[in-house]
């Protein structure tokens, strides 16, 4: 049968529903611009009636517990957009860096080429004038230093990509170490029925981390998270993490080693470290290759030419560049060779007043080398190699901010904060409260009238 | 869609226009479209072969510029020469005729032998210390006086030079000859000795490069001595082996009127355009010696009014004449030349303004259209702000506490 004792506890029950719900409106709104911070709500249900003869009668609202509001496939896209954005991220700043070296410029390699060839021709004109010979001599110095720029660009920037894996891996295999400490207690938690809560939403950040550092796949177990790399190697199970290695190659580059010592390099991608080592281990070879050849195919055709013809000695041209004896290494080392102004050959017949094979060096210009292009048109295509690759890393880094931003919209419109709603919930919250205190008054005011019920009888 | 929190997509929004506005403002300030090689990789890629087509232009235009004054003054000496052997044929028309005595001949020969001074002074002419008739041999004036006999500095009666002296390997002995209008050059190899230079001369003689009866003996000073045999064939003779020591004529030796030409026949050409060059120099054996040869027909127009007959100044008088129909025409071409020239230079000009307009199409911003992306780009940019400043402060809290 109904009492005013059940009426009070139904009323107290509200009242710490209607407390548990202002503290979860709360922590929303001192959250609302936490990164990474998933908005709660109060889970509340109907307590279960008492049956009284024929009637049931409700018992109130019990606060079952609270509730994280998440998507895991939005989330689950963001980690892998995030991934993307890195990669492309990584590329950018480094081809950014290498761009302005092929940027036309009074230094740059095509210029000095011209400058070269001009020195040439106006040495024909005058073929017995030191300052001539001496200005083909400054320019072929100019060419070999600007060469030799370029390739110290590439290679720095190689360099200082090593290091970046090696940072890289070190953050990997921290944040595997936390997201791992964390899986524990979130299955605990769990087990129990209950929400992960601010856990998962410590460990949901610390993947999206990884994520920026690698591209990484999430699958949800018993245990908590597991997550591997995009190629398969295991980074976290369960409580337990799988730390990976960094060796320096045959190479002389810094590898990237699984847990058994497998060398995963290659097959790393996405993140900064995919992207890092996408540009140190083929966009900057394949650059490095292209300016080599054209240093080391250059040098040797104006060698050739050079050897045609004779110095003002009259004796046969020697010459005018050094080259590595190889292709690789050749822009680096390419450097001219003489120093005597007098030793270029520009005569083709002995006599230091014959300009004739000044045409043999001028048509190298013009000449198709081993690679089946002009010198000009070899550089030119360097130059759209260097300009595509950075405007591409450019394009992907910007769809991939505006896609990131759009899956950020989709994950803010389910678990975000929004500071109105909590505000409308506050007073829904406050009302319900002082409703709540307002049935405890009224049965308070009804045990007073109770209890005088006789005290008025007897009067 | 449950919008929670406007900021991102706000600063996602001013960043986005402001990239726009930096662009827009960076095509106006430079003029460019494409500042760097991602602006536009294929752009970029030929611009750097214009630009290289464009330095090659500008190259061209100097090469026109400093070749031409040398063309010119080539031009101006073999148009002395013209004006020279003119003079020297009326002079020659008026010795043949019947009414001059011998003293008249005489004092024509006289003015004739000046008229060929001055052919020679042309023909040593130089352009900014280059002499422009040599050939290749530009340091060096190219006609110089003959002499019969050349001795080496080397050699002495107590320590004579004999006929198995080495030479030195790699060095060049060459003997012009006046007569022939040729030289024979003698490089020594290795193992050569003075026997060997007069088997070289020997074989120079039978192949008619030097007249009959050169020969190289070691004379009674132990010296050697490179001479013709005749007073009346000349030669021009220099080595610079250390073992001959410098070659000189011996005093009392030099041939009246007879020059040898110690130059080469090579003929240096300057690029002036992609597919144009010209030839920058008139080797002197070819204007002077070979053919018709001005020279020669001087010279031998001299000896006949010294000591020919009426018929033979005539001759003589007519080969001076052929010569100079010869010169003349190969004068023409030279002519040729320097107009092409002046006609190129203009070409370069317009070739360059066409390189420049292609440039500007390339990698030029259209400046109309670059101030309106600006504007526009303000303008966006002002009302995303303007957005921004008024959504954000939006919450309801303010209109519950109002």
């Amino acid at each position: 049968m109904a009492s005013l004792g059940s009426a009070l506890s139904i009323a107290v029950q509200s009242l710490n529903n209607a407390t548990g719900e202002l503290q979860v409106t709360n922590n929303n709104i001192a959250n609302a611009n936490t990164a990474g911070y998933t908005r709660e709500v109060a889970v509340l249900n109907e307590a279960t009636p008492v049956q009284e003869g024929n009637l049931s009668v409700g018992s109130g609202a019990v606060l079952e517990g609270y509730q994280s509001v998440r998507d895991e496939l939005v989330q689950t896209q963001i980690q892998q957009e995030t991934s993307a954005q890195s990669g492309a991220n990584a590329q950018l700043s480094a081809m950014n860096e290498i761009q302005p070296t092929f940027t036309t410029s009074t230094t740059d390699i095509g210029t000095e080429m011209s400058a070269l060839f001009s020195s040439l021709s106006t040495l024909s004109t005058e073929p017995t004038s030191s300052s001539s010979r001496q200005a083909v001599l400054t320019a072929g110095q100019n060419l070999a230093t600007a060469f030799n720029s370029a390739s110290s660009t590439l290679t720095q920037q190689q360099t200082g990509l090593n290091t970046q894996v090696t940072q890289d891996v070190s953050q990997i295999n921290q944040l595997s170490q936390q997201i791992a400490a964390l899986n524990p207690q979130i299955a605990q938690l769990k087990s129990t029925g209950q929400d992960g809560g601010t856990l998962q939403d410590q460990q949901d950040a610390l993947v999206l981390k990884l994520s920026a550092l690698t591209n990484v796949s999430v699958t949800q177990t018993d245990d908590g998270e597991t997550v591997t790399t995009g190629n398969g190697t295991a980074l976290v199970e369960g409580s337990q993490s799988f730390a990976l290695q960094t060796t320096t190659g045959s190479d002389g580059m810094t590898h990237v080693l699984d847990q058994n010592g497998s060398d995963i390099t290659s097959s790393l991608t996405g993140g900064d470290l995919g992207g890092t080592i996408q540009t140190r281990d083929t966009t900057i070879p394949g650059l490095l290759t292209q300016l080599n050849t054209l240093a080391n195919q250059f040098a040797t055709a104006f060698n050739s030419a050079q050897a045609t013809g004779y110095d003002q000695n009259g004796d046969a041209g020697q010459d005018f560049f050094t080259i590595p004896s190889t292709v690789a290494g050749s822009a680096a080392g390419i450097k001219v060779a003489i120093s005597d102004p007098s030793l270029i050959a520009a005569s083709s017949d002995g006599t230091s007043g014959s300009n004739g094979n000044l045409t043999n060096l001028s048509a190298v210009q013009t000449n198709a080398l081993p690679s089946g292009q002009t010198p000009g048109d070899a550089y030119a295509g360097l130059v759209y190699k260097v300009g595509s690759l950075t405007s591409d890393a450019n394009a992907e880094s910007t769809a991939t901010t505006a896609s990131l931003t759009q899956l950020n919209d989709q994950l803010s419109s389910v678990s975000g904060v929004s500071i109105d709603e909590e505000s409308a919930n506050l007073l829904t919250y406050q009302q319900a409260y002082e409703a709540a205190a307002r049935v405890v008054t009224t049965i308070q005011s009804l045990f007073t009238v109770t209890m005088s019920m006789g005290t008025a009888a007897a009067e | 869609m449950r919008v929670t929190n406007m900021l991102p997509d706000m600063q996602y929004a001013i960043q986005q226009s402001q990239q726009n506005l930096s662009t827009a403002l960076q095509q106006v300030s430079t003029g460019l479209r494409v500042n760097k090689p991602s602006d536009d990789p294929s752009a970029s890629a030929n611009m750097v072969v214009s630009l290289a087509a464009s330095a090659n232009v500008d190259q061209y235009t100097s090469n026109v510029s400093s070749v031409l004054p040398q063309m010119q003054t080539v031009d101006s000496a073999i148009s002395s020469v013209v004006t020279s052997l003119n003079s020297a044929v009326t002079q020659g028309t008026e010795g043949a005729s019947g009414t001059e005595n011998t003293a008249d001949r005489q004092e024509i020969a006289s003015q004739v032998q000046s008229i060929l001074s001055s052919v020679i002074t042309q023909a040593n002419t130089s352009y900014e210390g280059v002499y422009v008739f040599g050939g290749s041999e530009t340091s060096t004036p190219p006609f110089v006086a003959a002499s019969t006999t050349y001795t080496s500095a080397k050699g002495s009666a107590s320590s004579p030079l004999s006929t198995t002296t080495a030479l030195t390997a790699g060095s060049v002995t060459t003997i012009s000859d006046a007569t022939t209008g040729e030289t024979m050059t003698f490089k020594a190899a290795a193992g050569d000795t003075v026997a060997t230079l007069q088997t070289a001369i020997a074989n120079a003689v039978s192949a008619g490069t030097l007249s009959a009866g050169t020969t190289a003996t070691i004379n009674a000073g132990g010296q050697l001595e490179i001479g013709t045999n005749s007073s009346s064939d000349g030669i021009v003779v220099s080595s610079n082996d250390a073992a001959l020591g410098s070659m000189t004529a011996a005093s009392g030796t030099s041939v009246a009127n007879a020059y040898a030409y110690v130059g080469n026949s090579s003929v240096n050409t300057v690029q002036v355009g992609d597919s144009m060059t010209v030839a920058t120099n008139l080797p002197g054996n070819q204007l002077f010696t070979s053919g018709t040869n001005v020279i020669g027909s001087l010279q031998n127009l001299i000896s006949a009014l010294q000591s020919g007959t009426s018929a033979e100044i005539g001759t003589a008088t007519t080969a001076v004449s052929t010569a100079l129909n010869d010169v003349s025409e190969q004068r023409v071409p030279l002519d040729n030349t320097i107009s092409q020239l002046n006609s190129q230079e203009s070409y370069l000009g317009q070739e360059k303004v066409t390189l420049t307009t292609q440039q500007t199409s390339l990698v030029g911003a259209n400046l109309a259209d670059a101030a309106t992306n600006l504007s526009q780009a303000e303008l966006q940019n002002s009302a995303v702000m303007a957005a921004a400043a008024k959504v954000l402060p939006e919450t309801l809290l303010q209109y519950l506490q109002g």
